[in-house]
């Protein structure tokens, strides 16, 4: 099967791949997987006390197209707020690499990352919260 | 497609004896081989040649554990899930995660020992999710069927598949 032009873009020159500390209470984690096909996908945030996301990275295990989803992925989130970030739907993704119908799964796989490591962000950020009262 | 137990003439369970599948499998194709049917009429001679196919498409299904399932599900009338099935627990996407991230660096390393260490380790699990699945489809049969739970088993054999895969890639790699 033949990938998009952006996707071989993505996938050669990928974005932002890497790791930030799980620990850090400012970085959000979220981890996926396709059972369809065996892809795993970590992306993380970096946020600021003003929610915006400072840094994204992320590590894919999967095709192409999951490497090109999860790395767009971080670029579009990337100086936006939390909020902003958790409206992105998997369509757009889709749209913007010209993925196949049996590739839109790598998509939703990149939606759920993104909305998994807001969650988690979010999670720490209210438990925080909590202790300061 | 046609069902590939009622082709090959076996009872429908995913604990097969792969031996006696092979020799079935075998004798089946002997007796289609399309030599054998070389003086038959030719409406005859696309039956026989239609059937091969089939029973070999059969055999590859019902060897594979992971198809295999696919097939018994299809029988249980469990409808087929495009993602796959249910979502993989934290737990598991956790240790795929770091085993993945385990074989780059091996690979990267040259660490063959290393590689084959981790290839143990997850065909260990393999066998244990295995046995879960064997279980959980013999229950099936027994009347109590638990989609969820046999998508989530099949979809962590899958998991598991995909780590072995990449194994050997990493292998060929360095050989």
């Amino acid at each position: 099967m033949a990938y998009s032009e952006k996707v071989i873009e993505h996938y050669e020159n990928p974005r932002n791949v890497g790791t930030l500390d799980k620990d850090d209470p400012n970085v959000g984690t979220g981890l996926v997987g396709a059972p369809a096909c065996g892809d795993v996908m970590r992306l993380q945030i970096k946020v600021g006390e003003d929610g915006v996301i400072q840094e994204a990275k992320f590590k894919t295990f999967g095709c192409g197209s999951a490497i090109a989803s999860s790395s767009l992925a971080t670029e579009w989130i990337t100086g936006k707020t939390v909020d902003e970030a958790a409206t992105i739907q998997n369509s757009q993704i889709a749209e913007e690499l010209s993925l196949p119908p049996v590739k839109i799964h790598c998509s939703v796989l990149a939606e759920d990352a993104i909305k998994s490591a807001i969650a988690d962000f979010k999670q720490k950020r209210a438990a925080r919260k909590a202790l300061e009262g | 497609m046609a069902d590939p137990f009622t082709t090959l003439g076996v009872a429908p369970a995913f604990s097969l004896d792969l031996t006696q599948l092979a020799q079935r499998h075998r004798d089946l194709s002997r007796t289609l081989h399309p030599d054998r049917h070389a003086a038959a009429p030719p409406g005859e001679r696309r039956r026989a040649l239609g059937h091969a196919i089939e029973v070999n498409a059969a055999w590859r299904t019902l060897r594979d554990p992971i198809t295999r399932a696919e097939a018994l599900l299809e029988r249980l009338g469990v409808p087929r899930d495009e993602r796959g099935g249910p979502k993989a627990s934290p737990e598991l996407l956790m240790a795929v995660m770091e085993q993945r991230e385990a074989l780059a660096e091996a690979r990267a390393s040259g660490d063959v020992e290393r590689i084959d260490a981790l290839a143990g380790a997850v065909r260990q699990r393999e066998q244990e999710t295995l046995a879960r699945l064997t279980e959980a489809f013999s229950r099936a049969e027994g009347g109590e069927l638990d989609a969820p739970r046999l998508l989530s088993l099949l979809g962590e054999l899958r998991f598991v598949r995909r780590f072995l895969d990449e194994v050997g890639a990493a292998l060929d790699d360095l050989s």
